[in-house]
């Protein structure tokens, strides 16, 4: 729920600065602690006393088009209320394990490396040229 | 591949299925292996188009779209046209629903207020000419099939599909049944695959997005002025 006092107050809060870059990416104007920053670069906040539930974790994305994906999982845990702890501080979710990929990939689609399928097997069915008859 | 180089090449499947194929099978093969290409292809039936050709060529390095730069006025202008048309695309989606089954609970979900697709600009719309965009949610059975391509058809351009579940994407569990269309890719042409059996409200939310990434990036008018 935004309010113009609440705007106001978090405005004078994070500054014109910032308000600027939440209106730009989250549309929202938010105050919250710092919590820390995942390997790609993207920023992630908490409020746990003035928000709304499930609005007191939010995301900071480094990239302008951002896309959930873009989260690694052990943050994407903390952001999903699934832990209390964020990762840095988490000492189970924190550490890389010997089957985990060691670097996150966000999602492909629709860029250059995004899956293309590909056949292998014999066409169900065959094009074939029409042939017309000519009129007569 | 080129869309010229791929036409080209069916064609030429097209008039001599039998001969066509060699030379490209010899010359692909020969790189990968040294002994001797055999003459003989085999599996390749008499009157059947034949196997596809090769899907990797010689390596051809190719611009990125963010490094092919703008050359003058009018390609920055298209290109500002082109963003301003794809905002107006990406923010209000109108999807022609098309439920079938039981993913259409969860594409119900997605308009109730825990995601509210409506501040995405997301309105449910029951007329295909006013959508853009039909999900196809559920199982898609041989007899809704015409139906389907009509309501396709009946959509203004520009018109996307979204495939949802694993029904609409392939068959999923009614794949070996008699009566059902293994996929609605045979009979429209389909943007976005969301997986899952229903997906969830999030999966499809996400496919919405992925949706969007694509709109973003279309090049309209610039496209346009390249031909």
């Amino acid at each position: 729920m935004s309010t113009v006092m609440r705007t106001l107050r978090n405005l004078r809060k994070v500054g014109l600065k910032d308000y600027w870059h939440q209106l730009q990416n989250i549309g929202d104007t938010k105050a919250g602690t710092f919590i820390g920053t995942d390997r790609y670069g993207n920023k992630f906040y908490e409020n746990l006393g003035e928000e709304l539930p499930l609005r007191t974790r939010w995301v900071d994305y480094k990239d302008h088009e951002y896309d959930p994906s873009q989260i690694e999982p052990g943050w994407h845990a903390w952001m999903s209320y699934m832990v209390d702890k964020p990762p840095p501080k988490d000492t189970i979710i924190g550490q890389v394990r010997a089957w985990e990929p060691t670097e996150h990939r966000p999602v492909l689609t629709w860029s250059r490396s995004g899956y293309k399928p590909y056949n292998t097997v014999k066409n169900k069915y065959s094009p074939w040229t029409p042939v017309a008859k000519p009129r007569q | 591949m080129l869309s010229t180089t791929r036409s080209v090449a069916s064609m030429a499947l097209r008039a001599k299925p039998s001969t066509a194929l060699l030379p490209f099978r010899a010359t692909s093969v020969a790189f990968l292996s040294s002994t001797t290409p055999k003459p003989a292809t085999p599996g390749l039936v008499v009157g059947n188009p034949g196997t596809p050709p090769p899907m990797k060529k010689a390596r051809r390095e190719v611009p990125l779209p963010s490094q092919e730069g703008k050359q003058g006025a009018v390609q920055y202008a298209l290109t500002t046209l082109d963003q301003i048309a794809n905002w107006a695309r990406q923010s209000s989606l109108w999807p022609m629903t098309f439920g079938l089954a039981c993913c259409a609970i969860e594409m119900m979900h997605l308009s109730t207020p825990r995601y509210d697709q409506d501040r995405l600009g997301i309105i449910f719309r029951a007329s295909p000419r006013q959508s853009d965009v039909m999900i196809v949610a559920g199982t898609l059975t041989n007899k809704m099939a015409p139906a389907l391509r009509q309501v396709y058809d009946q959509m203004p351009e520009p018109r996307w599909v979204i495939s949802m579940g694993s029904c609409a994407n392939g068959g999923g569990y009614y794949h070996y049944s008699y009566s059902v269309t293994r996929g609605c890719d045979r009979i429209v042409p389909v943007d976005i695959y969301v997986p899952g059996c229903p997906p969830t409200a999030e999966g499809l939310m996400y496919g919405i997005f992925q949706l969007q990434k694509k709109m973003r990036h279309t090049k309209i008018t610039r496209m346009w002025y390249r031909k």
